[in-house]
């Protein structure tokens, strides 16, 4: 009875499950494949008709001989040297200002939260006027305190600066919500017991907060830093990976030799590397923070 | 008494981040707000040298009358159209597959889930561009289908409804089942009436994911037709750089839109997001 019910009914979770795993085979595994499978291939135009070869690993090489990619590839580790540890210490250290007790900090969360809702080409766009050197309100308001206008985005040295900081303010309440959360689920006998225990706030902070945050802090680390890999709507909508490619990162170069040179090969060469470099980085997060049994506390 | 001191000093400080903060946090938004009612000539002369009076909003509604001349409200439309049908779609096929991991053990149930989960951490604009390719190749590009139905699956949400299934005590679905209740009449009958909490957050974070879409509609479905409220935005400052008034209207409404939503819905939001559960 029992056997021959489960023989019916087998099939039952695996068509609740099609419709999802499907679509997550077809739109997220299979274009990865496609990426890697086109990136062999070399495209040309001639005559208006489309010419499919198939050439081995020769994007790769020309990617390899083309300065523009190293320059690209340097641009690409300063800003994620820079970007992520950024906005993880902005956002831990935002989250431990907001877990103070105040009467006004239901509200004060509130407006921090704010970035949230507002979309990144909406910052993007919105910053771009607040940082334009002749009428931007950034260079109005440095002007009350007597400093100089500002190039911003216009100048080569300050560019990149500024779209870290147009992807800051719209990063860091949203990773600082994961980070909040973590701490809110930390129980308060913890730091009751440590105040008994004679504990500086400092101390409370190194030896029960960071260990017990460890695993929502290296989560936040790891998707924070797949996201400012592709980062590239700041670029397609400001810079256009310039002045003088001073915002040229992998993510944009590979966007803009596809849509603007319709070199796809190239773009998805370019796709593929920085999707292996990703990979390689967030696996070495993981390798480095993750493993450290000394943490196991609870 | 230096204790006492020391308190009350650490408080003001407190405070002064904290105003700080929110400047930096809320200025950018409000001055786009208040510039979005005022004409140019105001907007620029209020800014250099800088007056607070840039902050006041203004009374001009031409702004917002301009953008829905060049196609504004064709965007809307189509963000909406897009957002909404997302949301069905994604609700009705990540619950089934939230369904289908919390109730049943079945052979590569454990492989499958962790398939599912890491192929989301995958950022969606690290896979755009094959699957433009894709688009081209299935003859969806262009069209509302490369809008939509790639980005239906979604791991976050099937682990939600995973999550919350798995508290439904197994007895009510058992008894249904001897009722003579089918499996998909206990996941649409029972479960799914029980679940309207995670269902309105994963609702929630599927509008805004298509709200707030920009580089998938960009490259999926350039024809101004299909565009969506980002994209257009985009465009606009672009295309019409030096009208700075219509491009801060245009972002009042592109962002005011999932802000009231996700404030009126705070508490299911950040739960969705984080899976926490809220006090």
């Amino acid at each position: 009875m029992k056997n021959n019910f489960f023989k019916r009914q087998w099939i039952v979770p695996y068509l609740f499950l099609a419709p999802a795993l499907l679509a997550t085979i077809a739109f997220k595994l299979y274009p990865i494949f496609i990426g890697l499978w086109e990136s062999l291939i070399y495209t040309s135009f001639g005559g208006g008709v489309e010419k499919r070869l198939f050439v081995w690993f020769e994007n790769y090489q020309y990617l390899f001989d083309d300065p523009l990619f190293w320059q690209s590839l340097k641009i690409t580790s300063i800003l994620t040297v820079i970007i992520n540890p950024f906005q993880i210490s902005l956002s831990l250290g935002l989250a431990l200002l907001l877990m103070r007790k105040s009467r006004f900090i239901r509200v004060i969360r509130s407006l921090y939260l704010l970035p949230i809702g507002v979309a990144l080409p909406i910052a993007t766009v919105v910053w771009g006027l607040m940082l334009d050197p002749y009428q931007g309100l950034a260079n109005g308001f440095l002007g009350l305190f007597g400093i100089p206008p500002q190039p911003f985005l216009i100048s080569e040295h300050q560019a990149l600066w500024s779209i870290i900081a147009i992807a800051t303010w719209k990063g860091v309440a949203f990773w600082m919500l994961f980070l909040l959360a973590g701490m809110e689920e930390i129980p308060t006998q913890y730091y009751e017991a440590a105040k008994i225990d004679g504990a500086r706030t400092f101390e409370k902070f190194r030896f029960i907060t960071l260990p017990l945050l460890k695993r929502t802090i290296l989560f936040v680390f790891v998707a924070d830093t797949a996201t400012n890999f592709v980062l590239m709507v700041p670029m397609i909508i400001l810079t256009k990976g310039g002045p003088m490619q001073s915002t040229n990162v992998l993510a944009f170069e590979a966007y803009r030799s596809g849509f603007y040179y319709q070199d796809w090969g190239r773009s998805l060469s370019i796709i593929s590397i920085l999707t292996i470099i990703s990979l390689i980085v967030i696996g070495l997060q993981l390798l480095f923070l993750g493993e450290n049994k000394e943490d196991k506390v609870k | 008494m230096i204790t006492h001191i020391n308190k009350n000093w650490s408080i003001y400080a407190w405070y002064l981040i904290i105003v700080i903060g929110l400047i930096i946090t809320i200025a950018p938004f409000w001055w786009a707000l208040s510039s979005s009612f005022k004409d140019n000539v105001t907007i620029f002369a209020e800014v250099a040298p800088f007056s607070f009076w840039s902050m006041v909003p203004g009374t001009s509604l031409d702004p917002y009358y301009g953008i829905f001349q060049k196609g504004f409200g064709k965007a809307m439309i189509n963000t909406f159209f897009v957002s909404v049908v997302s949301v069905i779609g994604g609700i009705v096929i990540n619950s089934m597959a939230g369904f289908a991991f919390a109730q049943f053990r079945f052979k590569g149930d454990n492989i499958m889930f962790g398939f599912i989960l890491l192929s989301f951490a995958v950022p969606a604009d690290a896979i755009a561009i094959p699957l433009f390719k894709m688009m081209r190749q299935i003859g969806w590009f262009d069209t509302y289908y490369a809008l939509i139905i790639p980005m239906l699956a979604n791991g976050i949400i099937i682990f939600l409804f995973r999550q919350f299934f798995m508290g439904i005590p197994k007895e009510l679905m058992e008894a249904a089942r001897v009722d003579g209740l089918s499996w998909f009449g206990v996941y649409w009958k029972i479960c799914m009436p029980l679940s309207r909490p995670v269902t309105l957050g994963a609702g929630l974070l599927l509008f805004v994911f298509q709200w707030e879409s920009f580089l998938w509609p960009l490259i999926a479905a350039p024809s101004p037709d299909l565009h969506l409220i980002q994209v257009v935005l985009a465009r606009f400052s672009t295309e019409y750089a030096p009208i700075w008034n219509q491009q801060f209207a245009a972002s009042t409404i592109a962002g005011l839109l999932p802000l009231i939503f996700i404030y009126m819905f705070q508490k299911q939001f950040v739960s969705a997001l984080t899976g926490v559960e809220q006090k």
